[in-house]
């Protein structure tokens, strides 16, 4: 019987042919993983590990395009000319003002915001009014520059058109150097609040719905609920959005280039990083600063890292006890 | 959570209809600049209630350059996010199962050059295309966009094959299923969700993007956002018409993006670091 059965399964069974040489390699343990890493692996060093060796090379050399044979080692001069600049000093601080006001209104108005659009389920139109406010982060950042140009403008904008109705004073907001800064700060913060919105609802749905409603039975008033209840499983997402737009807050280009005014009030330092790359074409220099925002950036990213690592800790925590 | 009955909660949801409408109503009097001709545009005092005139888009159709532009931007941004997503998918899934020595120094890496200014990124970039003659071509756009969206793209993706269990590749590897079969016909499928929203996010940054299309890019390859800046003057000023229609039409595909996959939204802006909805 048993060998019967063999017999009939060895007539059934069709011959398997041997896989061809391709199809071995190809499935090979050893090599799989390689196979599928290569194309990023590639990208990687073409577009980023070569450029920025390059990079870090030209950082220590005299090197100005617009002027022939000006390629001269310097060491670390370069380096030490951007610490000695006065102007790169002015523009960091300028930079940390923009980034200090600028994410510090869009976390408070955007916590703020998100916390009145929290229970707003069953709100009729809810997919087209989140659509609608969600629009200026996606807005591309050169437009949402030329908008706010129309609209700040002293003779037909809308906003002076209102300022003087009703006080009878135009106000040059882009043209004033006073003003200039604090205007395009507010279109910075026009785009990124509703990306603090977004995550401050995320950081409330994180909270456990139990702990919300034995809160409202023991009937905790508001800042306690706050206090005790949504921000200890809350915080972890909104540090890590508060970091994200610290970041990129601090590499605003796009949208003061375009809204550029006269004078220097605005030149942040990816501003001046681009005027010394592209204009003065002093490429040493700038290769320099590049590296400097390059560490500042992967500092950054370590920080980031370290607290989305401590969130999911938590959450394994969680789910432990 | 407030809980609202009656005409408070109706009061509740106009409130927040009022407030999204404050953040929407810039890009409303852009669009509604759109419509208006260019006087109408500059009247002093605004004009709210005026009759629409469809000029300024035609005048963009036969506009030299505007619909070549245009070509550009759709061509170049959905290529350099395919490839981008493609690459990424199968790096992402060997990060995840087989974490080869140096995975998390290569996460780290990636998320790295997500967070380095730009401009900082694109000096020594344009120096090498400078050298290899690949400024202001398709080849050395594309690229370079895809190279902008793969670190997004691997994040995002490691995070969703992190959540598909083992046990599916396990169960298809003892079924005599090759490595192949598992990535294309198991993980894949499950993992549509974040292919999805790693490509509506990708394509939504690389559309908008104007800095690396300004300095790496040319004649050839001007986009939307560069014309923006470039087209900016005509007859001795701000071509207000040219912005306001261009800037509306420029924006329908982010905006539909946004509308049809509000549930990505999340995960698209953070990096897919939050998970989750609103």
């Amino acid at each position: 019987m048993q060998a019967d059965l063999s017999q009939k399964r060895k007539n059934v069974v069709p011959q398997i042919t041997p896989p061809s040489q391709l199809s071995r390699w190809l499935n090979d343990a050893r090599f799989v993983p390689i196979l599928l890493i290569a194309p990023v692996l590639i990208f990687f060093i073409v577009w980023n590990v070569i450029p920025t060796l390059w990079m870090i090379g030209l950082s220590f050399y005299k090197y100005q395009i617009s002027i022939p044979d000006s390629l001269r080692m310097l060491g670390i001069e370069n380096y030490a000319d951007i610490l000695r600049d006065r102007g790169m000093w002015e523009g960091l601080s300028r930079t940390f003002i923009w980034v200090f006001f600028g994410v510090g209104i869009q976390t408070l108005l955007g916590m703020f915001l998100g916390y009145l659009f929290w229970g707003s389920r069953d709100m009729p139109g809810r997919r087209l009014a989140l659509t609608l406010l969600f629009v200026p982060m996606i807005v591309t950042p050169v437009a949402a520059g030329l908008f706010f140009r129309l609209i700040y403008e002293p003779t037909f904008g809308i906003i002076n058109w209102a300022t003087q109705s009703f006080f009878g004073q135009e106000i040059l907001f882009l043209q004033n150097t006073q003003y200039a800064f604090w205007a395009v700060l507010v279109v910075d913060i026009w785009m990124w609040t509703p990306f603090m919105i977004l995550i401050t609802l995320a950081a409330l749905a994180s909270v456990p719905r139990a702990e919300l409603e034995a809160a409202e039975i023991d009937r905790l008033s508001w800042f306690d609920r706050l206090r005790y209840i949504i921000l200890p499983h809350g915080k972890f997402i909104l540090m890590l959005g508060i970091l994200l737009r610290t970041i990129d807050s601090f590499k605003t280009l796009d949208l003061v280039y375009l809204m550029a005014v006269p004078g220097s009030t605005t030149k942040l330092i990816a501003v001046l990083l681009r005027e010394q790359a592209f204009e003065a074409l002093d490429v040493g220099w700038s290769s320099a600063l590049a590296i400097l925002l390059l560490l500042t950036a992967i500092a950054f990213t370590s920080i980031y890292l370290y607290i989305l690592n401590l969130n999911s800790k938590a959450k394994a925590q969680e789910v432990g006890t | 959570m407030m809980r609202l009955r009656g005409w408070r909660k109706t009061a509740y949801h106009i409130l927040l209809w009022v407030i999204a409408l404050i953040f929407f109503a810039p890009v409303l009097w852009i669009i509604m600049g759109a419509f208006k001709t260019t006087d109408g545009i500059l009247a002093v005092p605004p004009q709210f209630i005026f009759t629409p005139t469809l000029d300024n888009f035609l005048d963009l159709l036969t506009r030299e350059n505007t619909l070549r532009y245009l070509g550009n931007s759709v061509f170049m941004s959905s290529t350099s996010v395919g490839i981008a997503i493609i690459v990424s998918f199968l790096a992402a899934y060997a990060f995840s199962r087989f974490k080869p020595a140096g995975t998390d120094f290569m996460m780290f890496m990636l998320l790295s050059i997500r967070m380095v200014p730009a401009v900082a990124t694109v000096i020594p970039v344009s120096l090498m295309y400078a050298a290899l003659q690949w400024k202001d071509t398709y080849f050395g756009m594309i690229m370079f966009y895809a190279m902008f969206s793969i670190p997004f793209s691997v994040w995002i993706l490691k995070g969703f094959v992190d959540g598909v269990s083992q046990r599916f590749d396990e169960t298809a590897l003892v079924n005599g299923g090759s490595r192949w079969h598992i990535i294309f016909r198991v993980i894949l499928p499950q993992v549509a969700p974040g292919l999805v929203a790693a490509f509506i996010f990708n394509l939504i940054f690389v559309w908008n993007e104007f800095l690396f299309s300004l300095l790496l890019g040319g004649r050839d390859t001007t986009t939307i956002p560069v014309s923006f800046s470039t087209d900016l003057y005509s007859d001795g000023g701000v071509d207000w018409t040219f912005i306001a229609s261009m800037a509306t039409v420029y924006m329908i595909p982010p905006v539909l993006a946004i509308f049809f996959f509000q549930k990505y939204l999340l995960v698209g802006m953070t990096f897919g670091t939050v998970r989750g909805e609103v």
